[in-house]
């Protein structure tokens, strides 16, 4: 039986592959960022670099919960610009009035997130065409309402974002506490354990007696909310309302999402595995930066890094 | 050992998976122009054998000797070109594709690579007709019934000059006449010298079509032998070491309160059904494919809509509007599409069992880890699921221990009314009698079954009574006393075209 022995071993590593590649992934990244490019390490370079993590870790929260019921949100970019614009028109630089802008944000976001949803379960748009048409037309209205014109000013107050002690700044905090939560909620309680099950099976779940349309919906409200959480770091941030404010943040959030092993088709990843795709693609970049390459020669470097780790999941996921 | 006639002689087969073994030291072989049925429960290690056969799975040791070469490992392509088809239950055809195209596909007849489409539609139509079949060369497969489709297989293997193809379960998919066909087809191949490896979970058909029977049990031979001078019994015998009278257990034989009544319900498949199922009852229900039975099931458990009738459970009108429903009121469905439809074939058995029930093992809204686990050991004694450990995913398991996981979901919400649509479908002999000796323990229990089932042995075997589907319609009732399979049959088929 040494055959078997051996059959078992490889069983063994096509399993850790898919559960820990992402985490062995980066420590072996991050050793070789302590050989190539060791001024990553320097405090300044890993403030901002977590702090990005950060505005792309919390987006890819919420889209690692719409993966997890095999759908997927491109409106984020569309939130996170509506954010910065309701906080800058609404507060208009004014500190007191920045929890009344923050706590519109969160409601439209919300109605954003459950228009998503509504329209993916019960009118069976595929989340790809809803979500695309929801962005466009959140763009388009808040531009409406702009007039092309960004107004308003992001209130001093919000750069408390800014804000870090040593490399640990507020949107880290914010980035680790949600993950965590997250973390938790997917595994320790009967709501997460539902969406697995309704990303693993809608007809099943179903019949086991889920009411599917609502788990589906509230994945894309969660996804919308995270995605203005980040929308309300990212303007303190930037310090001023840009339409692009978001651009390349979305794709790159799913992108994080899949890295780290989270299946398009459902019921399969984890907010962990996603932090350290977050970080793979953050310290990649970085990394790029550090070693002068050109922004094309980094884009060229994350394209091949996500497709190395779909080909080595799909390889270790097929017997 | 190696007759001139032997095309096929697999010798010492091995394979493990994940360090389980699926088959020790196998031997199997064909003699050229016969059937050969393989035979035995699901996990037996009948698709290894033929993954290994097909080059989709490398042996761990033993060797392949196929009209007089020797190897120990065999790629698809090898395979193919040797000469060996295997013919899945699932189609490998290309929907959108004509016949002719999905016969050729890949090999197309060309000149300077410009397809001649005139050859490809003569040399198609050559190959159907040699099976004796009526299929146009330029239909769409999407529009042939699959029955056809299998055909279109056959034609393409034969168009490989397949020497000995391989019918997985071939019979899966047809109904009535159809496998007549097809049984008409074999024997047509045979006579020309193709070998056919038949396998399947129907006795009555292996016995009808093959020369030699091959039983396997538990990823070994049990043994190989002649149909003639083979009784059903043996053959039974052979497969699970248990004889076919003990596979039944009788029924309790009586029956309690009724639970659950069903009152002139109607929807677009069903029309104007009424019936009452008591406590501790096993209630059959018996029809063609079609007929509306799973259509009854679904409407029961409000998982399709009902537009008149009603519904009681014990003496409470319930017309379910969603299957939460129907649960809370103490119902479960036992899908008939297993994979589809009653598991989440990706997820860890564990969280297969307890999804009906998170909120019970919940304290503060935090799940119980220890609870949960205390649950799955239970279930996995009491019903003797076969598993690795509890976080292995369903997919990994064999039909029937898939399907006591389903069994095991259902369970712990502890109903009183289960509503089993082909309990054991695809199920080896083995696990249905644990199945039906389980569904016995539950009407012991008080706990009411209706039983769908298409195969009528397990209709006539297990029902206390048995109800017949038409159309949408219930059509007769026939007590189990006096139940015989030709009054399931006129019940279910007349003033329909027979044949």
């Amino acid at each position: 039986m040494v055959l078997g022995a051996t059959s078992s071993t490889a069983h063994t590593l096509r399993r850790f592959v898919v559960q820990y590649g992402v985490y062995v992934s980066l420590g072996l990244l991050l050793i070789a960022a302590l050989i190539l490019t060791p001024n990553l390490f320097s405090e300044q370079t890993l403030t901002v670099l977590l702090k990005q993590s950060a505005q792309l870790g919390i987006i890819a929260i919420g889209q690692t919960l719409t993966l997890l019921v095999a759908g997927l949100d491109l409106s984020v970019g569309g939130v996170i610009f509506m954010t910065s614009v309701i906080i800058a028109r609404v507060s208009n630089g004014v500190d007191s009035a920045l929890p009344l802008a923050i706590g519109l944000s969160f409601l439209f976001s919300a109605v954003i997130g459950l228009a998503n949803g509504l329209l993916i379960t019960k009118r069976r748009i595929p989340p790809f065409v809803a979500t695309l048409a929801i962005f466009i037309l959140v763009q388009g209205a808040v531009q409406a309402y702009t007039r092309g014109v960004p107004g308003g000013f992001v209130p001093e107050g919000l750069s408390v974002v800014n804000q870090s002690a040593g490399f640990i700044s507020i949107p880290v905090v914010l980035w680790v506490v949600l993950t965590a939560l997250f973390v938790f909620v997917l595994r320790k309680t009967p709501f997460g354990r539902r969406l697995y099950a309704v990303g693993s099976n809608a007809d099943t779940a179903s019949l086991s007696g889920l009411n599917v349309d609502r788990f589906k919906i509230a994945a894309y409200i969660l996804c919308s909310l995270l995605a203005c959480v980040s929308g309300v770091v990212l303007t303190g941030y930037v310090g001023y309302v840009d339409r692009f404010i978001a651009s390349g943040l979305d794709l790159d959030a799913i992108a994080a999402a899949v890295v780290g092993g989270t299946l398009f088709t459902g019921g399969r990843g984890s907010v962990l595995s996603t932090m350290a795709g977050v970080l793979l693609i953050q310290i990649l970049s970085t990394m790029a930066l550090l070693l002068g390459l050109s922004i094309q020669t980094q884009f060229i470097i994350k394209g091949v890094v996500i497709l190395a780790a779909v080909a080595l999941y799909s390889l270790a996921r097929t017997d | 050992m190696n007759q001139p006639d032997t095309i096929l002689d697999m010798g010492r087969i091995s394979k493990a998976y994940a360090g389980v073994p699926a088959l020790r030291e196998v031997s199997f072989s064909c003699e050229r122009g016969k059937v050969h049925a393989l035979v035995g429960e699901n996990g037996a290690g009948k698709s290894t054998l033929i993954k290994i056969l097909g080059g989709a799975v490398q042996a761990d040791s033993g060797e392949i000797r196929f009209k007089g070469r020797l190897f120990t490992h065999l790629t698809p392509r090898l395979s193919l070109d040797m000469g060996i088809s295997i013919i899945y239950q699932e189609l490998a055809l290309n929907p959108y594709l004509t016949v002719a195209e999905n016969i050729f596909l890949g090999r197309e007849p060309n000149r300077a690579g410009v397809i001649q489409t005139r050859h490809l539609r003569q040399q198609a139509a050559e190959l159907l007709g040699k099976l004796h079949v009526q299929i146009d060369p330029d239909a769409p497969v999407s529009e042939l019934t699959v029955a056809k489709q299998q055909m279109v297989e056959i034609a393409k293997a034969l168009s490989r000059n397949a020497d000995l193809i391989v019918m997985d379960e071939p019979s899966a998919i047809l109904v009535g006449e159809e496998l007549e066909q097809l049984f008409k087809t074999i024997q047509s191949l045979v006579a020309h010298g193709v070998t056919i490896v038949y396998i399947s979970h129907r006795l009555d058909e292996v016995f009808q079509i093959a020369d030699t029977i091959t039983v396997l049990k538990d990823g070994a031979v049990v043994g190989s032998r002649p149909r003639e001078g083979l009784s059903h019994r043996e053959l039974v015998q052979m497969m699970v070491g248990r004889s076919l009278e003990e596979v039944y257990p009788a029924p309790i034989g009586q029956r309690g309160e009724p639970v659950l009544v069903v009152d002139k319900i109607s929807n677009a498949r069903l029309k104007n059904i009424s019936f009452t199922l008591h406590a501790g009852e096993t209630l059959g229900i018996a029809g063609m494919v079609g007929s509306g039975r799973t259509e009854l099931a679904r409407a029961i458990f409000g998982a399709d809509p009902i537009s008149s009738g009603t519904i009681t459970i014990k003496g409470r009108l319930v017309n379910h509007a969603s299957p939460a429903h129907a649960i809370r009121n103490g119902m479960a469905l036992v899908p008939e599409d297993r994979k589809a439809q009653g598991l989440f074939t990706a997820l860890p058995i564990r969280q297969n069992i307890t999804l009906p029930i998170l909120n019970r093992l919940t304290r503060n809204g935090v799940l119980q880890s220890k609870r949960e686990t205390q649950v799955v050991e239970d279930a996995r004694h009491k019903l003797s699921i076969s598993m690795a450990n509890a976080d292995q995913e369903a997919q990994f398991l064999s039909g029937g221990n898939q399907q006591k996981v389903v069994l095991a979901k259902w369970l712990e919400t502890r109903p009183s009314v289960i509503l089993m649509d082909e309990p054991t479908r695809g199920i080896d002999i083995g696990a249905k009698f644990e199945i039906y000796q389980l569904m016995r323990h539950l009407n012991e229990q008080g706990v009411a079954i209706l039983m769908i089932s298409s195969e009528l042995p397990e209709v006539l075997g297990m029902s206390d009574r048995i109800l017949v589907m038409r159309d949408g319609q219930l059509v007769g009732e026939l007590p189990r006393e006096t139940a015989t399979e030709q009054a399931i049959i006129e019940r279910a088929t007349s003033g329909v075209e027979v044949s």
